[in-house]
């Protein structure tokens, strides 16, 4: 029996969105349960919030839709906001393509706000200034 | 447990394709399967992509492959095949 996903939809401003995705999907394989919408800068907000909303039923297999969204603030979020739902619909802003895989390859009994934490976690430490990588004195023994 | 090592001998190192295939490879074996740099700065769980990108391992890096379970034999040579093939990559 194959268990239900937390289905994803990745929502941005302009192209971003669809080229994380598929940059993504170039790297693992098949996402199906994952969506982009792009947001034009100059689509209107109803139109947006219509085509968020089907995105979500799209990828929707009743164990909650994670929205992962550009930028805190911008209108990507402040539409994702309104389908804000305890249990059903969360959303992880900053998106960058390490957070997409690890939702991408999120094992499958995990619980919407686990994945959401879990998805929050990866995008923060998956952000190196990577000469600092170079000093071997600094390096971390369990990356 | 199985212990030994492996060389990366494709020229962009493990990269994030290259990463995929050890990943979704090692998600077929039972035992536990880790990878870590010989000085020991950088240790990944083969089945965890993002684990395994943090070796930051280029061309030429030799690492110490891990595998401990019921299944290890041959998680240990498919994950051996995978680094000598060059990840299909050559």
């Amino acid at each position: 029996m194959s268990m239900n996903k937390v289905g994803g939809v990745i929502v941005s401003h302009g192209q971003l969105a669809n080229e994380l995705l598929a940059a993504a999907e170039t790297v693992i394989g098949d996402l199906s349960h994952i969506v982009a919408v792009s947001i034009g800068w100059h689509d209107d907000v109803d139109a947006a919030k219509d085509e968020i909303a089907r995105a979500i039923k799209n990828v929707s297999q009743g164990v909650g839709v994670l929205l992962m969204t550009d930028m805190f603030g911008g209108t990507p979020t402040n539409i994702s906001a309104m389908f804000l739902e305890d249990g059903k619909v969360e959303i992880v802003t900053g998106v960058n393509l390490p957070m997409v895989i690890k939702f991408a390859t999120q094992s499958e009994e995990t619980a919407l706000s686990d994945l959401a934490r879990e998805v929050e976690e990866q995008g923060k430490q998956s952000i190196y200034r990577t000469a600092a990588l170079l000093e071997p004195h600094k390096m971390k023994k369990d990356a | 447990m199985l212990e030994g090592t492996v060389k990366v001998i494709n020229p962009l190192g493990l990269h994030a394709r290259a990463a995929a295939q050890l990943v979704r490879l090692a998600g077929k074996f039972k035992c536990q399967i880790t990878v870590e740099r010989l000085d020991g700065t950088a240790f990944a769980n083969a089945k965890s992509m993002l684990s395994v990108l943090t070796l930051a391992a280029s061309m030429n890096t030799v690492l110490k492959l891990t595998a401990a379970g019921e299944d290890e034999s041959e998680a240990f040579e498919a994950v051996s095949y995978l680094f000598s093939n060059g990840f299909g990559e050559l």
